[in-house]
């Protein structure tokens, strides 16, 4: 019997509760508030009480899928993010870069919001970047 | 404490030992197994209670057989008790290591886990209900103030479903509070009171008074004051200690003798 | 195990200052003219009970929640006036 109690950070808002992971044999069974974490203090939401369920769940997405004919196909990393970076490219040039907006979450770090607003002005050139919590 | 956790880990008195380790100057809960024997020299109080018998069910629930120890305060073995008359636990294959309640600053304060007072504002005091306030105490207020009060606590809920999660000694694998026909599960402003209530009398015989649930409520509900309540009346009605008393509870099914009259209408 | 469930839920309800609403009786197929007192007698009490200070409460919220800022008013308007107070 393999059983851990594994300190994390909820990944569903950008509050960032502190809360314990249940792992019994290599599985998540149970999701625990930290009472000592100065965020939540052993408070937590619906949402950070049901994190395991997420992350157990058979929807989960483990792989990107690139839509090919109007089907879902499993692919690789490198083979996505190729094919995106193409993609971008023939619509920029096509259109413009004012075509392309950027979406950001709350579920991310600030750096990585932070990352994406960089990647939408520096790389792609446009200002159409937008975050969850504004609307 | 360390050293008595090792001899049962190596004479195979115990598998695992549940108990509190400091990870980054947090408390944690921890599994103490025998095959990492130096860890036990860690094994620390904490001032910070997890459900740890919550734990130790669902370990059981994948292992059945398996041999626990664990640290227990009074509320730990009153949750322990509860579980081993609800069949949750086998008590041959648990073994506890008796400590004192929770380390507190007040120990007067609290009638049986020495909880520290919540605080509580002015504002909540005068239209809601006082946290640290005594069950009795509740009986002063007039028939329409005490339900304007505990209204106001219960509308505040946001039905994370904390109280339950955390509960040492909710355990059904089918929750009433998850169920359509029973309550109004589906908009997010919880069924109010019908929710609490439901779950208040779901912890008739079961409550064991250890407070976790009003501490892990984020809309800071007396909870704890209301199963109070029920524990007293079980008290009252059926003069069983919940958590103490080794027969079953009054609300089990089987073994069941009535002496009680209904009230005249 | 019905009288227990029962006599433990009267119990409960008034803590929350809902006694007398809620009554638990036996009675037979066989016995008509019981059936016809208990139901007159509970509807009596219940009549002279009031109406069930539940509801308002329940009606205060589904304004609320269809958006109506009824609620919220009032309640910044109790705060404030316990402020002037």
């Amino acid at each position: 019997m393999e059983c851990k109690l594994v300190p994390s950070v909820c990944s569903y808002c950008g509050t960032g509760c502190g809360i314990l992971f249940e792992v019994i044999n290599g599985k998540i069974v149970s999701t625990l508030p930290m009472k000592t974490h100065p965020v939540n203090e052993g408070k937590l939401c619906i949402k950070g009480w049901n994190l395991h369920e997420h992350i157990n769940s058979f929807m989960r997405l483990k792989q990107p899928l690139v839509k090919t004919f109007g089907r879902f196909i499993k692919t690789d990393w490198d083979e996505a993010i190729q094919l995106t970076a193409e993609r971008f490219r023939e619509i920029i040039e096509k259109y413009g870069p004012d075509s392309i907006g950027v979406l950001v979450s709350a579920k991310m770090t600030n750096e990585e919001n932070y990352l994406a607003q960089k990647f939408a002005r520096a790389v792609i050139g446009t200002n159409n970047v937008d975050h969850c919590a504004r609307l | 404490m360390n050293s008595k956790v090792k001899t049962w880990l190596e004479d195979g008195t115990i598998d695992v030992f549940l108990g509190y380790k400091e990870i980054d100057h947090h408390p944690l809960p921890h599994c103490f197994t025998r095959e990492r024997p130096d860890e036990v020299k860690d094994l620390v109080l904490s001032p910070a209670r997890y459900p740890l018998e919550k734990i130790a069910t669902h370990m059981v629930a994948l292992e059945p057989g398996i041999k626990i120890g664990m640290l227990a305060r009074d509320c730990n073995g009153r949750a322990l008790n509860v579980l081993y008359l609800w069949n949750q636990l086998d008590p041959d294959n648990v073994n506890t290591l008796d400590v004192n309640c929770c380390p507190s600053r007040l120990k007067e304060h609290g009638d049986c886990s020495y909880l520290e007072p919540e605080t509580v504002g002015a504002y909540k005091k005068q239209v809601g209900v006082d946290n640290n306030q005594r069950v009795e105490d509740m009986e002063d207020y007039g028939q329409t103030e005490r339900l304007d009060r505990w209204m106001y606590e219960f509308q505040k809920c946001i039905k994370c479903y904390g109280c339950r999660n955390i509960c040492p000694v909710c355990f059904c694998k089918e929750c009433s509070l998850e169920h359509n026909e029973l309550i109004g599960t589906g908009p997010l402003l919880p069924d109010v009171p019908v929710f609490h209530m439901v779950r208040a009398v779901h912890m008739a015989g079961r409550c064991i008074d250890c407070g976790l649930c009003e501490a892990a409520c984020p809309m800071d509900i007396p909870l704890r004051l209301l199963y109070q309540k029920v524990n007293q009346i079980v008290i009252d009605l059926f003069n069983y200690e919940t958590g103490t008393s080794v027969e079953q509870s009054p609300f089990s099914m089987l073994g069941d003798t009535v002496t009680l009259k209904p009230k005249p209408i | 195990m019905t009288v227990k469930r029962i006599t433990f839920l009267q119990e409960l309800l008034s803590l929350l200052g809902l006694e007398g609403r809620l009554g638990l009786s036996w009675i037979s197929s066989a016995e008509a003219q019981k059936f016809v007192q208990v139901v007159t007698d509970f509807t009596e009490k219940i009549k002279s009970l009031g109406p069930n200070p539940l509801l308002a409460f329940s009606e205060k919220r589904k304004a609320a929640a269809v958006g109506l800022l009824s609620l919220g008013k009032e309640i910044v308007y109790e705060q404030q006036s316990q402020n002037l107070a």
